[in-house]
């Protein structure tokens, strides 16, 4: 059966395979067999060979089959655009609180990903970010990252 | 029976109300569970009767399962941990416009389970609990062994890459500090990841972020989900209620002894009770798309375990769960002393907790289906509402479990994980399933291999562990036997 | 009452009042040990109006203390946190590389109490002192089994000290959960184990499990028969598992001062005398220079006890 993504098969089976490879390294380091059963290193490195062995299977059997048929980068485009997002809004969780981290993450997604007027969009920024503050904090007592503004 | 004098009393019938309530509101909440909801209660419970207290904390227990599976199947979110494997079949489900029926046979299924779990509890608990005692180290490691062969069911296309997403699984789940050396392992030198890393960050992560990245790809805005129309996509069909007589039995049973075995756990019972219906099912190949017992089945399963676990809480006073002990810790509060003697020297309290438990899962369900409808219409809103949500709930998720801010940059990182997953087609549950089972798996080992002195023969010697080995190995040769029977089959066509 | 009179012991250290909700920090999930203790004192405290504001429980999980830890190093000369502690807390920075933050770190302010614990085997084990199952021990070297906690946990202290000190040895099997070793003892899959007096006594009365000595300086009022180690013969130090309250680094001393005033305070009122008796525990009440001492002490002797044990330290 034709594959869609042969080279994409080709580069995950190589990660895994390098994935494979550190879990080995470390696993040797520890362990194997201790005076009282397995030690730490024992379930890694077994786990470690067959990742190794499974990934290669995967790298090689890759390439025989078809090429795929094109990226789509441009949808791959949107989709990490989003995640690159979602990380900025992750790391201003500290300074900025999660109340405008998340407030600026909405405005991004209906502004800038889907193309919605600013105006709508900043009113679901506050209105999300708003109903989040009022049922956690407030209304149930799950404290949320407050940044420098207090909230 | 006067159990249920002292369940009915409007008291208790309130209490119960209130706890079954708050349970499906907690187990919608992804991150807020049972056990830091019952935590945070136990200074109000001193003002309420030990009895009525018991049967709220009780209530919200089970009633959290019941909310688990609705976030689950409406936003491939698991509201839950449990809930994970609803999302397999329960999500798909909802994408074909059938997310009332799904929510509706979610209910009734843990109505069902959630039933013949008190049931179990209520005739069989005290020599159940004897049995599960036998059960140690080994028999542990044969069940875990069993559930990780399942991986062969839920491996769809590629088995290879089912394989390599659970040794991953299994690798994240080897993260931390080893207990039995204190040696730290794969830790990057962070102390976050000393305890290893959260279930519920991978899930969420996973699951949640990994979906609403890869519909991100689109640019026209469609709405999330095709809006069911009409009462028949809104409610469970007749047939789907036939298709599912062997998924309510199969949860049912396997949710209650699972949950008896203290530390085996909801999750583990969702997998194998999902697991043992794909097995079973005349369309096992369409498990993962939308086929309704796969949700049936482990939505009983994470009911019934309530019951189960009830059972070393009530009948030993040994607690199997977190939930479970928190419970025992209001007991001990409460200046009850639970134990084996707890259930001779508090028969009105336990029979009043047995009696209010049936109760409860008649409320729940009385409940949640009219709400079936209700929450189906979540859907309607606009993506670009729905996924700045589903975003802000996955953040308060993770946070509100461990107050750390590394385990939401995690949960970016596997939300990142999810979507390249999904881009090269390997399959999630696998992985889900490699990390739950994998610290278990490696513990039972290693303690079984410390009680024999180091002989592998104790997992074959005792007649409990060898009988799931045995059906673990025949699990694995499933595909082996399917190929060779596709292979006689063609040889013998042409 | 002693309120009124604290009234004007408090006087003179006016110094310092609380004005925000004290965070209590616990390295433990909600419902887990420090959970629920922290959760029991906030209880306490409101009851005899001991804080002008309420206790807020803060939960961070992770590396057995480590992550809490460093979040109260990190809340440098906040005076409004505190933290509750186990001896976990005191044990992970010699174990991992990853705990950098110990106590010394951090500003100690009391100890409140010490656990004691009881040696149980199942009650129909032919064992009916100490002195027998480590002859048995002796007889068949690593063959009987302990269950317990983590390899650093107190329980096996408690099996390193008495190996050591018999030449007996034994092996010792770690199970992550309270239940689990519990039931492992009851199952008959191992044949010892170290618990809590709590838990230990429905089993008892069940006629379950039967105790062989107490990990205690003092006979416990719930064991008034059951020799204590060193009533039984083996002359070792009772380990105790410990709890009590830090504080962030770099606070003033009068802020420091306070804390001390109310845990004193707390540990004298009847709410505490009943938890204690509640919970079997052992009032170990040391104030925050005491503490300190306890804690160089502590961890020498803990060293030692890993460095026997096979267990490299790391500090």
């Amino acid at each position: 059966m034709p594959r869609k993504f042969g080279t994409a098969d080709f580069t995950s089976g190589l990660a895994l395979a390098a994935l494979a490879t550190y879990i080995i390294l470390r696993a040797r380091q520890w362990e194997y067999l201790g005076p009282d059963g397995p030690g730490p290193g024992f379930f890694p490195l077994w786990y470690g060979i067959a990742m190794a062995a499974l990934s290669g299977v995967l790298v090689i059997s890759s390439v025989w089959r078809e090429r795929s048929t094109g990226v789509e980068w441009k949808k791959i485009g949107r989709a990490l655009a989003v995640w690159f997002a979602l990380a900025v809004s992750i790391a201003a969780l500290k300074p900025l609180g999660f109340v405008v981290s998340l407030a600026a993450l909405t405005f991004f997604i209906a502004a800038v990903m889907y193309r919605r007027p600013p105006a709508l969009a900043a009113a679901l920024a506050v209105a999300n970010a708003a109903a989040f503050y009022v049922l956690f904090p407030l209304a149930l007592g799950v404290p949320l990252p407050a940044g420098v503004l207090g909230f | 029976m006067q159990g249920f004098a002292v369940a009915l009393q409007p008291a208790n019938l309130l209490w119960c109300l209130v706890g079954v309530v708050l349970g499906t509101v907690v187990g919608i909440l992804p991150g807020l569970g049972p056990p830091a909801t019952i935590a945070m209660l136990l200074p109000l419970t001193f003002l309420m009767n030990p009895a009525g207290a018991m049967i709220m904390l009780a209530g919200i227990y089970y009633g959290a399962k019941y909310g688990g599976s609705t976030t689950s199947i409406l936003l491939n979110v698991p509201g839950e941990s449990a809930s994970v494997v609803t999302c397999l079949d329960g999500y798909p489900m909802a994408l074909q416009g059938r997310a009332g029926a799904a929510l509706g046979i979610a209910a009734i299924a843990s109505f069902i389970a959630g039933t013949v779990g008190v049931l179990g509890l209520m005739l069989v608990a005290p020599p159940l609990a004897k049995i599960a005692l036998s059960f140690s180290s080994p028999e542990y490691f044969a069940l875990m062994a069993l559930g990780l062969a399942m991986v062969v069911l839920l491996a769809g296309r590629s088995m290879m890459k089912a394989l390599l997403a659970m040794l991953v699984g299994l690798w994240i789940a080897g993260i931390g500090t080893d207990p039995f050396s204190t040696t730290s392992r794969f830790t990057f030198g962070r102390m976050e990841l000393l305890s290893g890393v959260d279930f519920v960050v991978v899930a969420i992560g996973v699951f949640a972020i990994g979906e609403v990245l890869a519909n991100m790809e689109a640019r026209e805005e469609t709405q999330l989900l095709p809006v069911p129309k009409g009462l028949r996509n809104l409610l469970p069909t007749v047939q789907d209620l036939k298709d599912c007589r062997f998924a309510f039995a199969n949860g049912s049973v396997v949710g209650f002894l699972i949950g008896v075995l203290p530390g085996a756990g909801s999750t583990i019972a969702s997998f194998i009770s999902y697991g043992l219906e794909k097995a079973v099912s005349r369309r096992r190949d369409r498990f993962g798309t939308g086929v309704v017992e796969g949700v049936a089945a482990p939505e009983g399963a994470n009911n019934s375990e309530t019951g189960g676990a009830l059972v070393p809480l009530l009948t030993l006073g040994i607690p199997g769960s977190g939930t479970t002990a928190v419970l025992l810790a209001a007991l001990v509060l409460w200046g009850f002393k639970p134990g084996p003697l707890f259930i001779p020297e508090n028969p009105a309290l336990f029979w009043g907790l047995v009696a209010s438990m049936y109760i409860g899962n008649v409320m729940l369900l009385v409940l949640n289906l009219p709400l079936v409808p209700v929450f189906a219409q979540v859907l309607r809103a606009p993506v670009f509402v729905l996924y700045p949500v589903i975003f802000g709930i996955s953040i308060v998720g993770v946070y509100s479990t461990s107050g750390s801010l590394f385990d939401v940059a995690l949960l970016a990182a596997f939300g990142l994980l999810g979507y390249v997953m999904r881009k090269l087609d390997y399959p999630a549950a696998p992985l889900i399933l490699g990390l739950v089972l994998g610290a278990a798996m490696e513990r039972a080992l290693r303690q079984s291999l410390m009680m024999s002195e180091g002989s592998l023969s104790i997992l074959v010697a005792r007649p409990i562990s060898a009988v799931m080995l045995s059906l673990a190995l025949l699990i694995l040769l499933i595909p082996f036997f399917t190929k060779v029977n596709a292979w006689r089959l063609r040889a013998l066509g042409s | 009452m002693a309120f009124a009179g604290s009234l004007a012991e408090m006087a003179p250290a006016q110094g310092f009042q609380p004005t925000r909700p004290i965070e209590v920090v616990v390295h433990t999930g909600p419902g887990g040990g420090s959970d629920l203790l922290a959760r029991a004192v906030a209880l306490m405290v409101e009851r005899e109006k001991l804080l002008p504001v309420r206790m807020q429980v803060a939960n961070k999980t992770g590396g057995g203390g480590a992550v809490a830890a460093a979040y109260l190093a990190e809340k440098r000369g906040d005076q409004n946190t505190i933290g509750f502690f186990t001896g976990v807390w005191l044990t992970s920075p010699l174990t991992s590389k990853e705990a950098t933050i110990s106590l010394r770190d951090l500003t100690p302010i009391a100890r409140l109490v010490l656990e004691p614990a009881v040696i149980a085997v199942k009650a129909d084990a032919p064992y009916k002192t100490l002195a027998d199952f480590v002859a048995a021990a002796k007889q068949n070297p690593a063959q009987l089994k302990q269950s317990g906690g983590s390899i650093t946990s107190r329980d096996n202290v408690v099996r390193q000290l008495l190996q050591k000190h018999t030449g007996a040895r034994w092996a010792f099997i770690s199970f992550p959960g309270g239940g689990e070793r519990m039931a492992a003892l009851l199952g008959g899959h191992v044949n010892m184990m170290v618990i809590e007096p709590a838990e230990a006594g429905e089993h008892i009365r069940a006629g379950n499990i039967r105790v062989l000595a107490q990990v205690s300086d003092r006979r416990l009022p719930g064991f008034p028969e059951v020799p204590t180690l060193k009533e039984a013969g083996f002359n070792l130090p009772a380990v105790p598992q410990v709890r009590g309250v830090v504080a962030p680094p770099g606070i003033p001393k009068e802020n420091v001062a306070y804390w001390e005033d109310v845990f004193l305070k707390l540990t004298r009122s009847a709410s505490w005398r009943k938890f204690l008796d509640d919970n079997q525990f052992e009032d170990g009440y040391q104030n925050a220079a005491e503490l300190a001492k306890f804690y160089d002490a502590f961890t020498a002797r803990m060293r030692d006890i890993l460095e026997d044990a096979g267990i490299k330290t790391v500090r």
